[in-house]
Protein backbone atom coordinates (compact mmCIF):
# COMPACT_ATOMS: atom_id res chain seq x y z
CA UNK A 1 0.00 0.00 0.00
CA UNK A 2 1.08 3.63 -0.69
CA UNK A 3 2.33 5.08 1.97
CA UNK A 4 0.01 8.32 1.33
CA UNK A 5 -3.21 5.54 1.71
CA UNK A 6 -0.83 3.89 4.67
CA UNK A 7 -0.82 7.37 6.74
CA UNK A 8 -4.59 8.11 5.84
CA UNK A 9 -5.20 5.12 7.59
CA UNK A 10 -3.34 5.64 10.66
CA UNK A 11 -5.54 9.17 10.75
CA UNK A 12 -9.17 7.64 10.23
CA UNK A 13 -8.09 5.12 13.21
CA UNK A 14 -6.73 7.94 15.34
CA UNK A 15 -10.11 9.38 14.90
CA UNK A 16 -12.21 6.09 15.28
CA UNK A 17 -9.72 5.08 18.30
CA UNK A 18 -10.37 8.55 20.04
CA UNK A 19 -14.43 7.92 19.93
CA UNK A 20 -14.22 4.06 20.69
CA UNK A 21 -11.50 4.74 23.84
CA UNK A 22 -13.78 7.48 25.10
CA UNK A 23 -16.71 5.39 24.96
CA UNK A 24 -14.36 2.22 27.04
CA UNK A 25 -13.40 4.70 29.46
CA UNK A 26 -16.43 6.27 30.24
CA UNK A 27 -17.86 2.50 30.77
CA UNK A 28 -15.00 2.28 33.33
CA UNK A 29 -15.47 4.48 35.92
CA UNK A 30 -18.68 7.25 34.45
CA UNK A 31 -21.79 5.07 33.91
CA UNK A 32 -20.22 2.39 36.43
CA UNK A 33 -18.65 2.40 39.67
CA UNK A 34 -15.02 0.78 38.73
CA UNK A 35 -15.43 -2.04 41.14
CA UNK A 36 -18.74 -3.03 39.65
CA UNK A 37 -17.17 -2.17 35.88
CA UNK A 38 -14.43 -5.00 36.42
CA UNK A 39 -16.42 -7.10 38.37
CA UNK A 40 -16.88 -10.65 36.64
CA UNK A 41 -20.49 -10.92 36.40
CA UNK A 42 -20.73 -7.04 34.51
CA UNK A 43 -18.21 -7.66 32.40
CA UNK A 44 -19.61 -11.35 31.34
CA UNK A 45 -23.24 -9.55 30.68
CA UNK A 46 -20.85 -6.41 28.32
CA UNK A 47 -19.55 -9.51 26.12
CA UNK A 48 -22.98 -11.06 25.85
CA UNK A 49 -24.62 -8.12 24.89
CA UNK A 50 -24.21 -8.42 20.53
CA UNK A 51 -23.57 -4.61 20.30
CA UNK A 52 -20.88 -4.25 22.83
CA UNK A 53 -19.04 -7.16 21.89
CA UNK A 54 -18.56 -5.94 18.32
CA UNK A 55 -17.73 -2.44 19.79
CA UNK A 56 -15.16 -4.17 21.58
CA UNK A 57 -13.80 -5.79 18.47
CA UNK A 58 -13.90 -2.84 16.86
CA UNK A 59 -11.67 -0.95 19.41
CA UNK A 60 -9.14 -3.82 19.44
CA UNK A 61 -8.54 -3.26 16.01
CA UNK A 62 -8.51 0.00 15.35
CA UNK A 63 -5.98 0.34 18.55
CA UNK A 64 -4.06 -2.11 17.40
CA UNK A 65 -3.62 -1.04 14.10
CA UNK A 66 -3.39 2.28 14.82
CA UNK A 67 -0.93 1.64 17.10
CA UNK A 68 1.43 -1.02 15.37
CA UNK A 69 1.14 1.42 12.43
CA UNK A 70 2.38 4.19 14.22
CA UNK A 71 5.66 2.26 15.48
CA UNK A 72 6.27 1.26 11.91
CA UNK A 73 6.52 5.33 11.14
CA UNK A 74 8.94 5.95 13.67
CA UNK A 75 10.86 3.03 12.73
CA UNK A 76 10.78 4.34 8.88
CA UNK A 77 12.35 7.73 10.29
CA UNK A 78 15.11 6.05 11.27
CA UNK A 79 16.06 3.99 8.19
CA UNK A 80 15.01 4.34 4.75
CA UNK A 81 16.81 1.01 3.19
CA UNK A 82 14.62 -1.23 0.90
CA UNK A 83 15.50 -4.36 3.11
CA UNK A 84 14.75 -2.35 6.32
CA UNK A 85 11.27 -1.18 5.00
CA UNK A 86 10.24 -4.59 4.13
CA UNK A 87 10.85 -6.46 6.95
CA UNK A 88 9.58 -3.33 9.11
CA UNK A 89 6.47 -3.70 7.08
CA UNK A 90 6.43 -7.56 7.32
CA UNK A 91 6.65 -7.11 11.12
CA UNK A 92 3.80 -4.85 11.61
CA UNK A 93 1.50 -6.82 9.71
CA UNK A 94 2.31 -9.91 11.75
CA UNK A 95 1.94 -8.03 14.76
CA UNK A 96 -1.30 -6.88 13.87
CA UNK A 97 -2.27 -10.29 12.77
CA UNK A 98 -1.62 -12.06 15.84
CA UNK A 99 -2.60 -9.65 18.53
CA UNK A 100 -5.80 -9.26 16.94
CA UNK A 101 -6.07 -13.07 16.75
CA UNK A 102 -5.00 -13.20 20.56
CA UNK A 103 -7.77 -10.09 21.07
CA UNK A 104 -10.50 -12.15 19.48
CA UNK A 105 -9.77 -15.40 20.75
CA UNK A 106 -10.79 -13.90 24.00
CA UNK A 107 -14.20 -11.68 22.56
CA UNK A 108 -15.28 -15.04 20.70
CA UNK A 109 -14.50 -17.21 24.25
CA UNK A 110 -16.45 -15.08 26.18
CA UNK A 111 -19.17 -14.67 24.28
CA UNK A 112 -19.31 -18.03 23.56
CA UNK A 113 -17.51 -20.17 25.63
CA UNK A 114 -19.27 -22.68 27.94
CA UNK A 115 -20.94 -21.08 31.31
CA UNK A 116 -17.96 -19.98 34.13
CA UNK A 117 -16.18 -22.57 35.41
CA UNK B 1 30.94 19.49 5.68
CA UNK B 2 31.40 16.27 3.40
CA UNK B 3 28.32 14.78 2.18
CA UNK B 4 28.76 12.06 4.85
CA UNK B 5 28.93 13.61 7.64
CA UNK B 6 25.79 16.40 7.15
CA UNK B 7 23.73 12.71 6.51
CA UNK B 8 24.97 11.23 9.44
CA UNK B 9 24.26 14.73 11.03
CA UNK B 10 20.63 14.52 10.10
CA UNK B 11 20.03 10.86 10.83
CA UNK B 12 20.31 10.50 14.63
CA UNK B 13 17.45 8.56 15.04
CA UNK B 14 16.44 8.22 19.30
CA UNK B 15 19.70 10.12 19.59
CA UNK B 16 18.11 13.06 18.04
CA UNK B 17 14.68 12.70 19.71
CA UNK B 18 16.40 12.51 23.36
CA UNK B 19 18.82 15.66 22.97
CA UNK B 20 16.75 18.72 23.40
CA UNK B 21 19.08 20.99 21.89
CA UNK B 22 17.12 23.50 20.19
CA UNK B 23 13.86 22.20 21.09
CA UNK B 24 10.57 24.29 21.11
CA UNK B 25 7.03 23.42 21.46
CA UNK B 26 6.69 21.51 18.65
CA UNK B 27 9.35 19.26 19.08
CA UNK B 28 8.20 18.96 22.39
CA UNK B 29 5.01 17.70 21.60
CA UNK B 30 6.67 15.41 18.73
CA UNK B 31 8.75 13.63 21.04
CA UNK B 32 5.64 13.45 23.88
CA UNK B 33 3.47 12.07 21.03
CA UNK B 34 5.73 9.52 19.80
CA UNK B 35 6.84 8.25 23.42
CA UNK B 36 3.27 8.42 24.55
CA UNK B 37 2.59 5.94 21.54
CA UNK B 38 4.60 3.70 22.11
CA UNK B 39 3.85 3.52 25.64
CA UNK B 40 0.17 3.00 24.63
CA UNK B 41 1.05 0.44 22.73
CA UNK B 42 3.04 -1.59 25.33
CA UNK B 43 -0.02 -1.02 27.77
CA UNK B 44 -2.77 -2.20 25.21
CA UNK B 45 -0.20 -5.78 24.79
CA UNK B 46 -0.08 -6.07 28.56
CA UNK B 47 -4.28 -5.31 28.76
CA UNK B 48 -4.63 -7.72 25.99
CA UNK B 49 -2.83 -10.49 28.32
CA UNK B 50 -4.60 -9.46 31.51
CA UNK B 51 -7.95 -9.48 29.78
CA UNK B 52 -7.64 -12.51 27.96
CA UNK B 53 -7.28 -13.86 31.93
CA UNK B 54 -11.37 -13.40 31.63
CA UNK B 55 -11.57 -16.51 29.76
CA UNK B 56 -8.71 -18.30 31.89
CA UNK B 57 -5.63 -17.15 30.04
CA UNK B 58 -3.60 -18.53 27.07
CA UNK B 59 -4.90 -21.70 27.43
CA UNK B 60 -8.35 -21.08 29.22
CA UNK B 61 -11.86 -22.47 27.32
CA UNK B 62 -14.45 -19.90 28.88
CA UNK B 63 -15.15 -17.24 31.16
CA UNK B 64 -13.57 -18.24 34.64
CA UNK B 65 -14.03 -16.50 37.62
CA UNK B 66 -10.81 -17.74 39.33
CA UNK B 67 -8.95 -17.05 36.57
CA UNK B 68 -10.69 -13.15 36.71
CA UNK B 69 -9.96 -13.24 40.67
CA UNK B 70 -6.00 -14.75 39.91
CA UNK B 71 -5.22 -11.43 37.30
CA UNK B 72 -6.88 -9.05 39.74
CA UNK B 73 -4.86 -10.26 42.79
CA UNK B 74 -2.26 -9.31 40.76
CA UNK B 75 -3.57 -5.68 39.14
CA UNK B 76 -6.00 -4.63 41.35
CA UNK B 77 -3.87 -2.63 44.11
CA UNK B 78 -2.11 0.87 44.93
CA UNK B 79 0.48 0.18 42.15
CA UNK B 80 -1.85 -0.88 39.38
CA UNK B 81 -3.95 1.96 39.51
CA UNK B 82 -0.60 4.06 39.64
CA UNK B 83 0.03 2.59 36.09
CA UNK B 84 -3.49 3.37 35.01
CA UNK B 85 -3.21 6.79 36.15
CA UNK B 86 -0.35 7.03 33.83
CA UNK B 87 -2.55 5.20 31.59
CA UNK B 88 -5.40 7.86 31.20
CA UNK B 89 -2.40 11.04 31.53
CA UNK B 90 -0.56 9.92 28.34
CA UNK B 91 -3.73 8.55 26.79
CA UNK B 92 -5.56 12.19 26.80
CA UNK B 93 -2.38 14.23 25.97
CA UNK B 94 -1.62 11.24 23.27
CA UNK B 95 -5.29 11.67 21.72
CA UNK B 96 -5.64 15.43 21.85
CA UNK B 97 -2.73 16.41 20.51
CA UNK B 98 -3.18 13.47 17.82
CA UNK B 99 -6.48 15.77 16.79
CA UNK B 100 -3.56 18.68 16.84
CA UNK B 101 -1.58 16.69 14.05
CA UNK B 102 -4.47 15.45 12.40
CA UNK B 103 -6.04 19.24 11.77
CA UNK B 104 -2.64 20.54 10.53
CA UNK B 105 -2.27 17.54 8.42
CA UNK B 106 -5.45 19.02 6.66
CA UNK B 107 -4.13 22.66 6.91
CA UNK B 108 -6.75 24.07 9.48
CA UNK B 109 -4.73 25.48 11.82
CA UNK B 110 -1.35 26.35 9.82
CA UNK B 111 0.18 29.64 10.70
CA UNK B 112 0.14 32.55 7.61
CA UNK B 113 3.37 31.91 5.45
CA UNK B 114 5.84 34.34 6.48
CA UNK B 115 9.24 35.75 5.42
CA UNK B 116 12.14 34.20 6.93
CA UNK B 117 14.28 36.95 8.64
CA UNK B 118 16.73 36.79 11.04
CA UNK B 119 17.81 35.83 14.00
CA UNK B 120 15.60 32.84 12.24
CA UNK B 121 13.74 31.07 15.11
CA UNK B 122 11.36 28.61 13.85
CA UNK B 123 7.85 29.76 13.17
CA UNK B 124 6.46 26.52 12.88
CA UNK B 125 3.77 26.36 15.71
CA UNK B 126 1.14 29.12 14.93
CA UNK B 127 -1.17 30.76 18.19
CA UNK B 128 -4.41 27.88 17.77
CA UNK B 129 -1.86 24.54 17.34
CA UNK B 130 0.38 26.23 20.43
CA UNK B 131 -2.92 26.90 22.48
CA UNK B 132 -4.19 22.99 21.55
CA UNK B 133 -0.98 21.55 22.57
CA UNK B 134 -1.50 23.07 26.38
CA UNK B 135 -5.23 22.38 26.33
CA UNK B 136 -3.91 18.78 25.90
CA UNK B 137 -1.62 19.06 28.68
CA UNK B 138 -4.31 20.47 30.61
CA UNK B 139 -7.04 17.99 29.81
CA UNK B 140 -4.65 14.98 29.96
CA UNK B 141 -3.85 16.62 33.93
CA UNK B 142 -7.62 16.81 34.71
CA UNK B 143 -8.48 13.29 33.39
CA UNK B 144 -5.31 12.02 35.56
CA UNK B 145 -6.97 13.23 38.91
CA UNK B 146 -10.37 12.32 37.75
CA UNK B 147 -8.94 8.63 37.64
CA UNK B 148 -7.24 8.83 40.82
CA UNK B 149 -10.66 10.11 42.59
CA UNK B 150 -12.04 6.97 40.66
CA UNK B 151 -9.15 4.28 41.48
CA UNK B 152 -8.25 5.83 44.94
CA UNK B 153 -11.60 7.65 46.41
CA UNK B 154 -14.42 5.47 44.83
CA UNK B 155 -15.92 8.27 42.47
CA UNK B 156 -17.45 7.43 39.59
Amino acid sequence: MKESRLMLVQYATAVAAVALVSVHLIMQGVIYPYATAISFSNILSIYRNGFYAIFLEALLVVVLVHGFNGVRIILGEFRQTKPWTMWVDAGTVLAIIVTVAYGTRTVILAVFGGAPA
Amino acid sequence: MAVGEERAKNKRGIRGWINPYHYNAERWAYFFQRVTGVAILAYVLGHLGDTSFFVGGPTGTGPSPSAWAFIGSIFENSFGHLILILVVLVLFFHGINGVRLILAELGLILPKPSAIEYPYRPKGLGYGQRVLVYVAIAIAIAAAVWAFLVLFEGMG
